[in-house]
């Protein structure tokens, strides 16, 4: 099953290359629906209450190097690849719906870009997580590159130079972790067998000194990737060039990878340097916050306000997972699946207003909601998500985020819980300068057209849909992931998994265990 | 005769056509040295083959030329190609390969 | 069914009306638009009786249940769950919500006819009484957060109701920061009793708290003083309030509803629910009592110098409110939730009138400008004098009894407390002065343009809307009322809701007369009985004297307001001249904005900058640039070996293989 997944983006693909040009974009939407129906199974066939690996697949690969293709589904990643399938059926959709210059390179790009996001988050052998780490970048390199848009115009770079620093940076941070990959089996093996599987590293255990700065190794790539501040250098011009639909999957997904490398490989292999380096990395999670929301509003591109946003969700995330608390990690992995959900939607926006108006510049917009009342409630209600709104799931987040800062690390809490009044200031500006007020003088045709029409709204809506029914029930993906999440955070304190299963529990639980009444298998 | 006076005609035939390929720029005359090399390695080989008594150094020698001979083909008809779009037959000419 | 099912039922009631107008906002009827949502509201409010009735067939301890639907977030210990919380304080509240909203959604009726945007404002004003129905029905912390902050999207959205009205959109942002730094407030004081006592249960905690906490503990000071900076933003007490004033951007309805009768009193509410850990936390609550009565005061001299008819009701709603925290932190409570409900009545009523007034004025809510509508409007003027007598505590209106019961509650108190009575008649008196400044300042006189037409053709006509602010035509494409005005004179529906709080205002205090009747606190009983506040009374000879000087008080500011404004109205030019210095600050509004401006906005702006132009560029930028220059220099490096001269790789070639060769015969021998 998870090899299915894995490969079924990749195979439509390669048979999309034969395709007449016209049918290439229903080809590649067919594609990443159904991967969506095999993810959508894959999240009704799991077994809920348990933290174990489940639908493993486990074959050598190179086993003279102890690498083995060895993939598998649990509650680190269940979300992050059912939001993997969600966004790349939209953002595919949403460029089939329009044409695409050389349209076969584009959707097999996009196509191969799938198969390597979700092989990042299926894999279960460290090479293999690099390796599909790496392949990531490909396809997006050429996206961004020949899809992307001049701004030497405008003061900026031209989509490949913007491209190419992108690129050149992110691969700085995947060396440091290609390296300190290798490193991390070598040590671990100490002359015996070498392994690349998680599982296993996870069990030996390196001794501190090397911790110490293999920890940095695979810290400067997740950060780069997320990015995190003084590391998001790449990110201003990379978002301004990016061709929308790719942007939308790359902002919407990409950047959780860094995140989910911190549960997923950073926690388990490296708890005592995690445990050392807590405050360092919960001052940088903090400097996003803070800076990105300054930003956020200060910004008048939409995309560079979406993009600084997302530093800023960012940081609350990285904050979440190292406040090294069940209840903050808990909260940044749904944090994860709500961002992807949230920033996806505000690029497609983005985009049908730039296909409106021709700006992205929201002080050349205004009054749209008059005749677009519709796209101006989705808006709106993606806006308000953004912002974390008390009610929506990602208040749900981020309030679990900030509980367990503050149980952890309570100066923290107060410092970061600020950037959650600047969050409602500049999402809702964001709101308001384009569908209220009037329309700037010099009128702007494109912000007195028609409403969203069937085909964006096909788009558009489920996404809306998504994020309305995970604030109605957010304990859909709390449930799920809590299991592993915080066994993986109680194991970074050195607890096993029983204690583990008593801190995730709620009171009356507890009491259950204390009566008798429920009995914990672990 | 020993094998002594082979191995260093062999190596001034080698040194030769080196120099040739260091010193001279037109292709024509590269591979006329490269050719010299291939023989002056060819020559060592059939040496050491009669030293050693058996003809498995020969052998070698025979598919050196069969390569030698593919290599002309193949050289030649580059050569002729730039002739042909009257490029100056100039080694420094042409270097469109550089990083 | 029991009372939480009923609990249920209000809730979705409106919720069903809010998304039903909402979708079907191109596909039903104007007319059915505005007729379901006001049902829906009204279905609500029968529920809500319902449910009390259901609560008063119980024994008095047994008035209190908690249910909920499901787990809403609960892992890792915490437990959050979609649960409500019924006993006589939550339905006392829904009461007096959906019981008001009702009218004014009956009002809206009428007074919104002519909005384009009539089913975007129904929907709207449905999600909100469903906001603050969830508000007050919440059963733990976190849906109280979920409830307080929808109601602070519900007042952004109607207060930039009018969304090209640059000034509404602008009062609209206001009102929601300030309402988040209040929703921030409410979640650390979440977080940190959940720290403390493990729950976010209002059960659970009000049960553990006592246990826990000694009293005055700093923990337990931090955790109130937390939820009074949710409780100040939401009800507009110093120095969070200056988004109240602003909102008066919007409709008149939603003035009304919102702003007067409803939302901004949810601070009151909360410190009502909460009176457990403000018993624990005296100093707590002394701050707020303390900011209470500043609070009243401050918005009183405001309201005296306000020359906007709608903004001069709203620092009188300030001022109001500041009453009733300063009741429900003094241990007041049922007093404090009685002025809650009459001051409901008396202020929806005043904005009602207000409304209708400037309908007639075209939207102009000037007062310098208004005069003679005594006259022109009759059933207008007279509810506005009802609802002015009711606010300046005019003997045997409802304001008389409330008011008073809060002050003879402080007197009761004794000790320090007795600054609360002192300064309340202070502020009584302001406020009887302000409310008949505008009744004299509106009512009599010679009529203005405007009234003069009215009384002479019956109806009225202007040109295009103007935004007073601003001077720009207004957009009528979103909304506006257009040239069409609606006053109550000629809309039954906006005559019967004023009708009913007219009546109300004046006979809705008669419900709780010292010595005679207590079906107020003793509804709310229950729910404080473990207080040992709650059980203070002031005795009956405190009563009678409070009343007596409070209906005195009353009559001589009513009188001043008289003499200053018919009698002699050339006094008031007077006094703002010989009171210069004074008038200036209380017109500013004691530069309350400017102050958060220099403090707050400019310096963000400023670091906002400082990051874009200088931090930005240099050093992230240097960072990249600096990376990248790296990898390229590197790379420059291994290029320059790549020359493309074909002589020049053989020569590193056989370099090689000379090296190779010697290293090898060297090593051999």
């Amino acid at each position: 099953m998870s090899s299915s997944i894995l490969w079924t983006p990749l195979l439509f693909g390669l048979v999309g290359l034969f395709l007449p040009k016209r049918a290439v974009g229903w080809w590649a939407v067919l594609g990443t629906v159904v991967t969506l129906g095999l993810a959508i199974a894959v999240a009704i066939g799991f077994d809920t209450g348990t933290s174990a690996m489940q639908y493993t697949v486990d074959e050598p690969w190179i086993s003279g190097l102890g690498v083995d293709y060895s993939l598998g589904v649990d509650g680190l990643n269940l979300f992050l690849i059912l939001l993997t399938a969600v966004l790349w059926t939209g953002g595919v959709a949403f460029a089939a719906f329009r044409d695409q210059e050389r349209p076969k390179t584009f959707y097999f790009l996009m196509l191969v870009a799938e198969t390597a996001t979700l092989g990042s988050f299926l894999a279960q052998d460290l090479l293999l997580f690099v390796l599909f780490f790496d392949l990531m970048l490909v396809p997006f390199y050429f996206l961004f590159g020949a899809w992307g848009h001049d701004r030497s115009g405008e003061g900026g770079k031209t989509a490949s130079a913007a491209t190419l620093q992108m690129i050149v940076y992110t691969l700085v941070g995947s060396l440091l972790m290609l390296v300190a990959a290798i490193a991390t089996a070598v040590l671990a093996a100490d002359g015996g067998h070498i392994t690349f599987s998680i599982a296993a590293l996870g069990e030996h255990g390196l001794s501190h000194g090397s911790q110490q700065w293999i920890f940095w190794f695979f810290a400067a790539a997740f950060l780069v990737k997320m990015p995190a501040f003084l590391l998001h250098g790449w990110m201003p011009d990379a978002y301004r060039a990016a061709p929308l639909p790719a942007l939308a999957v790359f902002s919407g997904v990409l950047a959780k990878v860094g995140a989910y490398g911190f549960l997923r490989v950073m926690l388990p292999l490296f708890p005592d340097a995690t445990v050392e380096f807590q405050e360092v990395i919960l001052v940088i999670a903090l400097a996003s916050i803070l800076y990105g929301s300054v930003m956020a509003f200060t910004q008048t591109n939409l995309r560079l306000i979406a993009g600084y946003s997302s530093v800023a969700q960012l940081g609350f995330i990285t904050a979440g997972i190292f406040a090294l608390q069940a209840d903050g990690s808990d909260g940044a992995v749904l944090q994860m699946v709500n961002h992807g959900l949230v920033v996806a939607p505000l690029f497609v926006i983005v985009a049908i207003l730039l296909e409106r108006t021709g700006t992205e510049d929201i002080r050349e917009m205004g009054g749209m909601a008059l005749r677009a009342p519709v796209l101006a409630a989705l808006f709106l209600i993606v806006a308000l998500a953004t912002l974390a709104m008390p009610g929506s799931a990602n208040f749900v987040g981020e309030f679990y985020i900030l509980n367990g800062l503050f149980e952890a690390k309570i100066v923290f809490a107060f410092v970061a819980i600020s950037g959650v009044a600047m969050s409602a200031y500049y999402a809702l500006r964001l709101y308001q300068q384009t569908m209220h007020n009037r329309p700037p003088s010099g009128q702007n045709q494109g912000l007195l057209s028609r409403e969203i029409g069937l085909r964006d709204g096909l788009v558009l809506v489920p996404l809306v849909l998504c994020i309305v029914g995970l604030a109605l029930y957010p304990q859909l993906i709390l449930e799920r992931t809590a299991p592993t999440v915080d066994q993986t955070v109680a194991r970074v304190h050195g607890g096993d998994a029983t204690q583990a299963r008593l801190a995730s529990m709620t009171i009356e639980e507890k009491s259950e265990v204390e009566s008798g009444a429920l009995k914990i298998v672990p | 005769m020993t094998t002594e006076w082979f191995i260093v005609l062999s190596a001034l035939l080698f040194a030769t056509g080196a120099i040739g390929i260091l010193i001279r720029r037109s292709p024509m005359v590269i591979l006329l040295c490269l050719e010299l090399m291939l023989n002056a390695g060819n020559l060592a080989l059939v040496a050491f083959s009669r030293m050693v008594g058996n003809g498995q150094g020969q052998v070698f020698a025979v598919i050196v030329m069969v390569i030698a001979a593919c290599e002309v083909v193949v050289g030649l008809g580059l050569i002729v190609a730039i002739f042909r779009r009257r490029i100056p037959l100039n080694v420094d000419d042409l270097r469109e390969l550089r990083g | 069914m029991s009372a939480t099912a009923w609990a249920w039922l209000v809730l979705l009631f409106p919720l069903l009306g809010s998304i039903v107008i909402g979708l079907g906002f191109r596909a039903l009827p104007a007319k059915v638009a505005g007729v379901l949502g006001t049902v829906a509201i009204g279905l609500a409010f029968a529920c809500g009786v319902a449910a009390l009735i259901s609560l008063l067939g119980q024994e008095p301890e047994a008035r209190h249940h908690a249910s909920s639907l499901w787990d809403y977030a609960s892992v890792a210990g915490l437990d959050i769950k979609l649960g409500i919380f019924v006993d006589p304080l939550s339905i006392f509240m829904v009461l007096v919500v959906s019981g008001v909203s009702t009218l004014i959604h009956l009002y809206s009726y009428g007074y919104m006819q002519s909005d384009e945007g009539y089913h975007r404002f129904f929907s709207y004003l449905n999600f909100f009484v469903f906001s603050m129905l969830l508000l007050v029905l919440a059963g733990n912390f976190v849906l109280l957060i979920v409830g307080w902050a929808f109601v602070g999207f519900a007042s952004y959205a109607l207060i930039s109701f009018w969304y090209r009205r640059e000034t509404a959109t602008r009062a609209g942002m206001k009102a929601f920061v300030i309402n988040v730094v209040g929703d921030i407030g409410l979640v650390l004081a979440a977080f940190l009793i959940f720290r403390e006592l493990g729950t976010f249960d209002y059960g659970a905690v009000f049960e553990r708290a006592p246990e826990t906490f000694t009293t005055n503990e700093w923990t337990i000071t931090a955790i109130c003083l937390l939820l009074l900076v949710g409780a100040f933003a939401k009800s507009a007490q110093l120095p969070l309030h200056t988004w109240l004033p602003d909102a008066m951007e919007g409709p008149t309805p939603v003035s009304s509803l919102i702003h007067a009768a409803t939302m901004v009193t949810a601070g009151v509410y909360l410190i009502a629910r909460t009176h457990v850990l403000f018993e624990l936390a005296p100093t707590a609550a002394d701050i707020a009592a303390f900011t209470g009565l500043a609070t009243l005061l401050v918005a009183a001299t405001m309201a005296l110098v306000m020359t906007d008819l709608k903004r001069a009701i709203a620092y009188s709603t300030m001022s109001q409110i500041g009453y009733m925290i300063m009741g429900v932190s003094i241990g007041a409570y049922s007093a404090g939730m009685f002025h809650l409900m009459t001051h409901a009545f008396f202020k929806a009523l005043l904005f009602m009138a207000a409304g209708s007034i400037i309908a007639a004025m075209a939207n102009d809510q000037n007062i310098d400008r208004m005069s003679g509508f005594g006259k022109a409007m009759r059933f207008t003027s007279i509810t506005f004098v009802c609802g002015a007598l009711a606010l300046a505590a005019f003997p045997g209106t409802s304001g008389f009894f409330s008011k008073d019961e809060i002050l003879a509650f402080a007197e009761a108190r004794g000790g320090m407390y007795l600054v609360f009575t002192v300064l309340g008649y202070v502020g009584a008196l302001m406020t009887a002065v302000y409310s008949f400044r505008l009744v004299f300042r509106v009512l009599p006189g010679k009529p203005c343009p405007e009234a003069q037409e009215l009384i002479e053709t019956g109806h009225i006509a202007h040109e295009a809307p103007k935004n007073p602010a601003t001077g720009e035509a207004e957009d009528t494409d979103v909304g506006f009322p257009g040239s069409e005005h609606h006053i109550a004179e000629q809309s039954a529906p906006m005559r019967i809701a004023m009708g009913v709080l007219a009546v109300l205002a004046l006979v809705g205090g008669l419900v709780q007369i010292p010595g005679v009747d207590d079906v107020v606190t003793k509804f709310l009983d229950p729910v404080f009985e473990a207080s040992a506040l709650a059980h203070i009374h002031p005795s009956l000879e405190q009563d009678y004297v409070g009343l007596g000087i409070g209906g005195f008080i009353a009559l001589i500011g009513i009188g001043i307001a008289y003499v200053l404004y018919v009698a002699r109205p050339e006094l008031p030019r007077r006094l703002e001249t010989r009171l210069r210095p004074l008038h200036t600050l209380f017109a500013n509004k004691w530069y309350f904005d400017e102050a958060i401006d220099l403090l707050v906005i400019r310096p963000a702006l400023a670091i906002g900058r400082f990051a874009n132009r200088v931090f930005e560029r240099f050093v992230v930028d240097g960072l990249v640039s600096g990376t990248e220059g790296t990898v390229r220099g590197a790379g420059g490096v291994v290029r320059a070996v790549q020359n493309g001269f074909v002589r020049s790789y053989a020569l590193l070639l056989i370099a090689g293989f000379a090296g190779l060769a010697l290293y090898f015969l060297l090593s051999s021998s």
